[in-house]
């Protein structure tokens, strides 16, 4: 953040009365439990990129027979 | 020792390790239930931030590489979370869904009522709402205009032209609680 994008000091009320407490520990871990469901899914069902590319395959075989039609 | 920006553990998240994108959560948690909980309360901050991760888990592969950081992106999805939610509760409520919905008197009414009791919480009630989002965004996030407009997901100028208009439409109340500084 440059000196000139700094929050200026006029703002200070302000970020105070926006102050929060910060959230229970479990409450950290049980979100990220969620999430690790999703990671651990992923990482038996193959990975983004993985699936980036079979779309594109399957997307230009798609389009390979839009073009050139079979008998 | 060297540590991953938040885009390099994303992108190693989409090639190869997913469970990389699990450090970005880690380092930014705290802060995106700050987020939520400052406009919807600590329950509801509780209850939406599993929500958060896993849209923004499964949206990653359109992350900018070129940021570094990951916060204003995660702010980005949080807020879009929360206005689904605000949608669902009118719509639970067999209210008109409609655009003009503004959570702020929700805020108001969540904030400490020593503060209440001034001046600040009117007039800001009193921005435009697009003026609001920036200004909170700067003030209560600690994000640069810059990074707010990437949240908000519009041009910088656009978002540095809100926040001065939003600051000089506060600087008459906060001068009068002693808290006024000439706009930089």
């Amino acid at each position: 953040m440059t000196p000139a994008e700094h929050p200026a000091p006029d703002l200070d009320l302000l970020a105070a009365i926006g102050q929060v407490d910060p959230p229970d520990p479990g409450v950290l871990d049980a979100a990220r439990e969620t999430l690790w469901s999703a990671v651990a899914e992923e990482m038996l069902g193959g990975t983004v990129a993985e699936a980036r590319t079979r779309g594109t395959d399957r997307d230009q075989a798609e389009h390979h027979h839009r073009e050139h039609p079979g008998p | 020792m060297r540590v991953d920006t938040d885009s390099v553990l994303i992108e190693r998240s989409i090639y190869g390790r997913p469970d990389a994108f699990t450090e970005v959560v880690r380092r930014h948690e705290v802060a995106v239930h700050g987020f939520l909980a400052r406009r919807a309360g600590r329950q509801v901050a509780d209850d939406l931030l599993a929500e958060v991760w896993l849209r923004a888990f499964a949206g990653r592969g359109g992350y900018d590489p070129g940021r570094p950081d990951a916060r204003p992106w995660l702010y980005g999805i949080a807020r879009n979370v929360l206005r689904l939610h605000w949608r669902k509760d009118r719509d639970d409520a067999h209210h008109a869904v409609t655009d003009s919905h503004d959570p702020w008197d929700d805020v108001v009414d969540r904030l400490d009522s020593t503060a209440r009791a001034g001046a600040l919480l009117p007039a800001v009630r009193a921005l435009p709402p697009d003026e609001r989002d920036v200004l909170l965004l700067v003030a209560w996030e600690q994000l640069t205009p810059a990074e707010a407009a990437e949240v908000l997901g519009i041009p910088q100028g656009t978002a540095r032209s809100r926040l001065h208009r939003a600051r000089a439409a506060l600087r008459p109340v906060l001068a009068r609680t002693g808290h006024a500084e000439e706009d930089t």
